[in-house]
């Protein structure tokens, strides 16, 4: 725990799983490899449900505060004897936090590496990006700046 | 390789059979003397089946848990299950597992709880050869009708002067479950023990 283990093999590992947990299902499952592709898959932990706190910051630089609870869904396999894929995402779906941390797997062997970052996690990025950057230039246009007259003196 | 290369899976069925060990180690300590059946051993884990499933049934993130052997995987295989973290010294701990016993720690190193909270105690889960067939024991005291004979296997020479003390420290003092491969037996701090033959 004195390094970081989750990403001492692959420096972009963080990268593909923050793509892998906003994926939708459907962009997930359309990528799906058939089950007969693969070495058997073996659950470390089942997918799961659970609660994470979010915690939120006054004006986003003063002190944290809990802003309220969200669920999440997590799950852990192992693909063969290979590597062990995680996953944690928002929301509910067992099947999206499976397919998440199959691909996780997936992408740590270098067999799948490179033809699943090209054909899967490059374009996700792409669309994520696009709907962040259009999401807040729509909500920019709204932004209301306060300021205070300061009162002259008499 | 990173050391999620080995990490084992947990309990096949997290809601049931966690249920069954919490409701086992009860009947364990209600019971002491008494031989419980925990459950079959767990793929890709060392420890023997009663105490690996005792350990993810009981432990959490606010029950740092003790051990013996300096080998990482274990610790980390019931991090990851339980997220119950590591205790540096044998007094923080509120689980130990013992599975040397040839270089068994004193009782005393461990946590017996204070007057006012002895329910913060320490749990030690000791696996040993067998339950029966040891220098055979009189047990008394709650939860056993008369007398209650049982022969553990494997405890050093100067382990029972140790729980007389402990059990003399009520209510403060250890509990210990006893585990062996699938099965599992419970001592709490109430129950006197007496040899038959010697001392």
């Amino acid at each position: 725990m004195k390094h970081n283990k989750l990403t001492n093999d692959y420096p972009t590992r963080t990268a593909w799983l923050a793509v892998l947990a906003r994926a939708t299902l459907a962009e997930l499952e359309s990528m799906a490899p058939a089950k007969s592709e693969l070495p058997e898959l073996k659950s470390v932990r089942p997918p799961e449900i659970g609660m994470v706190m979010l915690r939120g910051r006054v004006g986003g630089t003063g002190n944290p505060f809990n802003l309220g609870e969200a669920s999440v869904v997590r799950c852990a396999l192992r693909l063969g004897d290979g590597p062990l894929g995680v996953s944690y995402a928002l929301g509910r779906d067992k099947r999206r936090a499976e397919l998440a941390a199959l691909f996780d797997a997936m992408l740590q062997d270098p067999q799948h590496h490179d033809a699943l970052q090209r054909r899967l996690i490059a374009p996700l990025a792409q669309l994520q990006a696009q709907a962040r950057a259009q999401t807040q230039h729509a909500v920019a246009s709204s932004k209301v700046e306060f300021f205070t007259f300061v009162r002259g003196e008499a | 390789m990173n050391a999620t290369a080995t990490l084992a899976p947990g309990l096949p069925d997290g809601v049931h059979d966690s249920q069954q060990a919490f409701r086992a180690a009860l009947d364990a300590l209600a019971r002491p003397g008494q031989v419980r059946h925990i459950g079959p051993a767990l793929p890709g884990v060392v420890l023997g089946g009663a105490l690996a499933r005792l350990l993810l049934s009981l432990s959490d993130d606010e029950t740092p848990v003790w051990w013996r052997s300096t080998d990482d995987n274990l610790p980390q295989w019931l991090r990851f299950h339980t997220g119950a973290p590591v205790a540096e010294r044998p007094d923080a701990a509120s689980f130990a597992v013992l599975t040397d016993l040839a270089h068994l720690s004193a009782l005393s190193d461990f946590a017996p709880g204070s007057a006012a909270s002895p329910e913060l105690s320490c749990t030690l889960l000791i696996e040993l050869p067998a339950l029966t067939g040891g220098p055979t024991l009189e047990w008394h005291g709650p939860g056993i009708a008369r007398v209650q004979r049982v022969g553990l296997q494997g405890l050093p020479d100067g382990f029972w002067p140790q729980w007389q003390a402990n059990h003399a420290a009520f209510p403060q003092g250890l509990d210990i479950i006893f585990t062996c491969g699938d099965e599992a037996l419970g001592l709490p701090r109430t129950t006197r023990v007496r040899r038959l033959e010697g001392v």
